[in-house]
C-alpha cells in the first residue's frame, strides 16, 4: 500500500515535509492553549506534573476531572457550578475552581460523580489542597487534591 | 623583514603611567562587571522567580481551564454513548455516614478557603 501524497497526510505537526523538525522548532507542536498556559504561573514541568495527573485521573476513575484557576464570579459556588455545567457530560465530571485572588477553593462534583467521590471526600481533599495554598505551592495543591479525589473515586 | 625588539627588560613595570593604570586595574573590571550583571538581569521572562503565586499578592495571570482532553469536553459534544452507560436505577438519597447535611441540588462537592 502506498503512502499516497504525503502533502495530504497531516501526521506531524510540520507544515509541509522537508521543513524544519519538531526538535528545531519545538513550538510548532504547540498550541494556542499551550502558549497561553506557559504564560501563567506555571513552568513547564509543573504543566506536565498536572497533565499527567488530570490524564491518569481520568483513565482510572473513568470521570472527566478538569481544573480551573481563575476569578470566580461572586456568588463563587454559583460561578463553579455554571463551569462545572459547561463541561459536556457534567454529571460526570469533576472541576476543580481555584481562585487564588479571592483565596477560595471550590470542588464541583457532577451528580454521577457524587455517588463516586462523596461531599465528605471532597471536603477532605479541599483541606489539604488550601494547606498546601496557604503555602504558596499551587500546583502541589492541585497535584494531591486530584490524586485524592481520583483516589476516593476508585477505579470504574 | 626586520622584525625589531622595542620591550626592554623591566619597561613595563617601571613605567606604567596613571592613564595605564586606570584603564587595566579599574575600566576593564568595571567593564567585565557590568558586562556580568547585564546578562544577569537580561534573563528570560519565563524563568522570574516572582512568577509564582504567593498568598496575599496579586494574582494578576489570566484563568486557565485544564482538562485532559479539551477536544472531548466540547460543551457542543452530544454523543450518547456515556449516559447510555448510566444504571437505569437512580440511587436513593445520598447523604453522610454522620448524618451531615449535604449540599442542595444536583452537584455535590465542597469549598474551602484559606
Amino acid at each position: 500500500m502506498t503512502a499516497g501524497d504525503p502533502r495530504s497526510q497531516e501526521l506531524t505537526a510540520l507544515d509541509e515535509p522537508g521543513g524544519d523538525t519538531i526538535s528545531a522548532e519545538p513550538e510548532q507542536t504547540t498550541t494556542a492553549a499551550g502558549r497561553e498556559a506557559l504564560d501563567g504561573p506555571f513552568n513547564t514541568r509543573q504543566l506536565l506534573r498536572l497533565d499527567e495527573a488530570l490524564r491518569v485521573a481520568d483513565q482510572q476513575t473513568g470521570l472527566t476531572f478538569s481544573v480551573y484557576i481563575g476569578d470566580l464570579d461572586e456568588p463563587v459556588r454559583d460561578s463553579a457550578e455554571q463551569l462545572h455545567k459547561r463541561i459536556s457530560h457534567p454529571e460526570t465530571a469533576v472541576l476543580v475552581a481555584v481562585s487564588p485572588n479571592q483565596r477560595v477553593l471550590e470542588i464541583v462534583t457532577g451528580h454521577e460523580a457524587r455517588k463516586r467521590i462523596s461531599d465528605r471526600d471532597a471536603k477532605l481533599a479541599a483541606l489539604s489542597m488550601a494547606a498546601s495554598f496557604a503555602g504558596g505551592d499551587l500546583a502541589g495543591g492541585v497535584l494531591s487534591g486530584l490524586d485524592q479525589l481520583a483516589t476516593h473515586a476508585g477505579n470504574h | 623583514m626586520e622584525v625589531r625588539i622595542i620591550a626592554q627588560p623591566g619597561v613595563l613595570g617601571a613605567q606604567l603611567s596613571v592613564m595605564s593604570t586606570l584603564l587595566i586595574f579599574v575600566a576593564i573590571p568595571v567593564a567585565v562587571i557590568v558586562v556580568v550583571a547585564a546578562l544577569v538581569h537580561s534573563g528570560s521572562e519565563r524563568n522570574r522567580s516572582n512568577r509564582r503565586y504567593r498568598p496575599g499578592r496579586p494574582y494578576d495571570f489570566a484563568p486557565i481551564w485544564f482538562l485532559a482532553a479539551p477536544e472531548q469536553v466540547t460543551a457542543t459534544g452530544g454523543e450518547a454513548a456515556q449516559p447510555a452507560e448510566r444504571p437505569a436505577i437512580e440511587a436513593g438519597i445520598i447523604e453522610d455516614s454522620a448524618g451531615q447535611r449535604v449540599l442542595p441540588g444536583p452537584v455535590g462537592g465542597a469549598s474551602d478557603r484559606w
